[in-house]
């Protein structure tokens, strides 16, 4: 027997929230989300959740299982059958219904970064051309699916909500290191400030939590790593011996 | 009463859609988007293995070209493709997927810098330009950062519950915001359906949870034909159980399809091609194998990517090894991953031209919820995202030359007693106290969809089929809501996407029932053969008030006179 302690949240009801416990006997190999599709179906339609691909690629189901911020789908009910799990809404974001969260700061946090492709000028009639090495170094960054999960499990949001995220940092290492885009120091502008690269914690969380192994400590690294050096080269001139 | 209003309004947020509202946004039309889902969790993210275009990047013995990608389409349709819009597509593809490189799609890479591309089914040459397999992804990305760029509103999450048709035009939509728990009438010049395939009405599907089908029925209710709806593409490799897709670039990188003999059966089906068959026939070999006995649990066969080695398997399908990790436990470079059929594609749709118009003034349609008929009767692998961008871009461009030459009135009063049919139809399903959950009603017509209306049809199961959706049809009128609020009503939006559901679900098996030859996707046990003399001919599929009426058009032969279909 699967039990599960749900959080719920529904205003008109229950400003305060409340706890729910749901028992369901699970069809063998299911996860998390197709059991809550069965609680929404059998015992209790109110119940609010995101769904979408149920393949683990669309990010819609992040949410909290016995303290470990995952995607819902991803989760194997066999692993939770010990004891009742405790499921909660994603950490960090403002609780709309039950598990469903108000991503609406994560998503401007997103636009800020003017998160599309500012292009070289190319011919119409071809590709860049682009090494497949530069691909792979590129492609762990453009994975992320925005599901949140790093939002949830990040530490230097306790100090300041304003931080623009893991997630998002990533987003802007993706753009940097794209021969295709021709911003620079645009994006390290963006980025440097308390609330960006220097706000985080390094304390791998992200890394060790994300669903796409995605790596944004790797990239806000690289991202301090280059504004140091830019920094450094902006004053170096004034350190060398001449100057003295 | 709040009307709000926009040249041009397109439903659905996947790339169809936002490809159509990029490029009526680039016509200076003042466009908004729609979808029930935040635009990034859209089906078209879980595209896995790529999309067709000829460029020629990839070594081969003859140079592509797009007539070859053509021809490949229309064989592959069994000839029910017209050939004019096969055409099209495939020489404005090349532009499009251009186009996406160049809005920052991370495709890979050939040793000289070009996009790369692998073979795909029903081809035999390498015409699939990939993102590794994560294509979907890595198109949907950067299409919504585009819509970014250009500050397009999203109304998110939000539903459309019915087309306003005044006077035999589209003028726009009565849309429900789940949040506020309002019906809000949207007034639109153009209205674009962009909904996407209908894939959960099966028990069996590939499909997001998401895919009801909801676009189908939202014009099929207001009067626009559905074309070709019997036409329903199998995949013969998700994954056995959750049925999570696996990408046909896994058998385009060398997988071999094993039965429980160890034997590459394909052999037996299609000798030349072998696993790069055509769908349609790859997933007919594979359920053939599983049902005469030489399947593993009478269930599933086996995918076997062990030969492509360790390096192979991480570079070139990283998300499908990701998924048989997460979802059935097993690492495909050291095992074959157990797979089965099951539903993924619909090659019928709305019926529209090359311009994504429908007969319906005013309503245009994009991506799978349409039928231009590029597909005919078995679609080819990767030509479905290329679809996507060709046509989402031309009924975008169409349309907002539509708004330019004045489109659809702006009638208050007529919004006003469209809203007020609209509440009392709620308001006489919310008055009722049926007990009977609809979930039982969907998983029964679920069920009846996969067992008598799948991969092998025959009569007598597609008439109990038939009789099964209308008595479910019957129950659903009596079914109750117990949540009165409209607000996140999850168990109202629940009722309605099955009552859309029951009506695709009718015009498939009419459809299927009437068909009596087998072409493409559509086999009929009872009759094995195509018959061009009788059925080389489009279905089109009217909604009466005596239920589905069925009409026929003739196929567009340009020139590829239809052939005996042999791989």
């Amino acid at each position: 027997m699967l039990t599960l302690k749900i959080k719920r949240f529904q205003a008109e009801r229950e400003p305060q929230g409340w706890i729910d416990i749901f028992s369901l006997e699970p069809r063998k190999g299911i996860n998390l989300l197709e059991a809550l599709l069965r609680i929404q179906d059998e015992q209790d339609g109110t119940l609010s959740f995101r769904y979408s691909c149920r393949g683990a690629v669309c990010g819609s189901c992040a949410m909290k299982v016995n303290g470990n911020v995952v995607l819902a789908c991803r989760t194997h009910v066999e692993d939770l059958m010990e004891k009742p799990a405790f499921i909660e809404p994603l950490p960090y974001f403002p609780v709309l219904r039950d598990l469903m969260v108000d991503m609406s700061t994560f998503f401007t946090r997103y636009r800020e970064l003017e998160p599309y492709l500012h292009g070289e000028p190319v011919s119409s009639h071809q590709e860049y051309f682009m090494d497949e090495d530069k691909r792979k170094e590129i492609d762990p960054y453009i994975n992320c699916i925005l599901c949140g999960i790093c939002f949830g499990v990040c530490p230097a949001f306790e100090r300041d909500l304003q931080y623009l995220g893991p997630a998002m940092l990533a987003k802007a290492y993706r753009f940097l290191i794209d021969p295709r885009d021709k911003r620079s120091e645009e994006i390290l502008k963006i980025v440097d400030r308390q609330a960006g690269v220097w706000g985080c914690n390094t304390v791998f969380r992200c890394v060790k939590f994300c669903p796409k192994e995605v790596p944004p400590t790797h990239a806000i690294l690289k991202l301090r790593e280059k504004i140091l050096k830019h920094r450094l080269s902006s004053i170096l001139p004034f350190l060398s011996p001449r100057h003295k | 009463m709040e009307l709000l209003s926009h040249d041009v309004l397109v439903i659905g947020g996947g790339l169809a859609g936002l490809r159509a509202a990029l490029e009526a946004k680039r016509m200076k039309g003042h466009v908004a988007i729609l979808s029930r889902v935040h635009p990034l969790r859209s089906h078209s993210v879980a595209a896995q293995g790529g999309i067709n275009a000829a460029f020629g990047n990839a070594p081969a013995p003859v140079k592509d070209t797009w007539e070859n990608h053509a021809f490949d389409t229309i064989k592959g349709s069994d000839y029910l493709a017209d050939q004019n819009a096969v055409e099209l597509m495939c020489q404005e593809g090349v532009e499009r997927v251009l186009e996406m490189e160049h809005w920052g799609t991370l495709f890979s890479r050939t040793e000289d810098g070009k996009i790369a591309q692998r073979p795909f089914g029903g081809t035999g040459f390498p015409r699939t330009c990939y993102a590794a397999d994560r294509t979907g992804h890595n198109l949907l990305h950067a299409l919504y950062e585009q819509v970014i760029g250009l500050q397009i509103p999203v109304y998110e999450e939000w539903y459309a519950l019915s087309l306003v048709v005044e006077d035999g035009s589209c003028i726009g939509v009565l849309a429900f915001d789940p949040f506020k728990g309002n019906i809000i009438p949207i007034h639109a010049k153009v209205t674009i359906l962009a909904t996407g395939g209908y894939g959960r009405i099966y028990l069996r599907s590939t499909n997001a949870v998401i895919n009801s089908g909801q676009g189908c029925y939202l014009a099929f209710d207001a009067g626009a034909p559905l074309e070709d709806m019997e036409f329903v593409q199998f995949h013969p490799t998700s994954l056995s159980g959750t049925n999570i897709l696996i990408t046909e670039g896994a058998r385009g990188e060398g997988g071999y399809l094993l039965n429980a003999k160890g034997e590459r059966f394909m052999e037996h089906y299609a000798p030349h091609l072998m696993e790069l068959g055509p769908r349609d026939i790859v997933a007919r070999s594979t359920q053939t194998e599983i049902d005469q006995g030489r399947g593993f649990d009478g269930e599933y066969v086996h995918l076997d990517l062990r030969h492509l080695g360790r390096e192979k398997i991480i570079d070139r399908l990283p998300g499908i090894r990701q998924i048989a990790m997460d979802f059935a436990g097993i690492d495909p470079i050291s095992e074959p991953i157990p797979i089965q059929p099951a539903q993924h594609y619909s090659m019928g749709g709305i019926a529209t031209n090359g311009d994504g118009e429908t007969p319906l003034t005013g309503l245009f349609a994009a991506g799978e919820c349409a039928c231009v008929s590029v597909h005919g009767a078995n679609r080819l692998g990767g030509n479905s995202l290329l679809e996507t961008i060709v046509f989402g871009a031309r009924a975008g461009k169409k349309a907002a030359q539509k708004v330019g030459t004045g489109g659809t009135g702006k009638n208050e009063t007529f919004f006003q007693k469209c809203l007020k049919a609209l509440q009392s139809g709620l308001d006489e399903i919310f008055g009722r106290d049926g007990k009977e959950p609809g979930f039982l009603l969907r998983d029964e017509m679920k069920s009846t969809m996969t067992s008598q209306v799948g991969i092998f049809r025959r009569e007598s199961d597609l008439l109990p089929a038939k009789e099964k959706i209308s008595k479910l049809k019957e129950r659903l009128r009596g079914i109750g809501i117990k949540q009165k609020r409209l607000a996140f009503n999850n168990e109202l939006i629940q009722y309605l996407e099955l009552e859309g559901m029951l009506h695709v679900a009718e015009v498939i098996v009419e459809g299927a029932l009437a068909r009596k030859e087998s072409r493409g996707s559509h086999f009929r046990v009872d009759c094995p053969k195509r018959d061009d003399e009788h059925w080389l001919r489009h279905t089109l599929a009217y909604k009466t008030p005596e239920g589905v009426r069925l009409d026929y058009k003739e196929v567009t032969i340009t020139k590829y006179p239809p052939k005996e279909r042999t791989y």
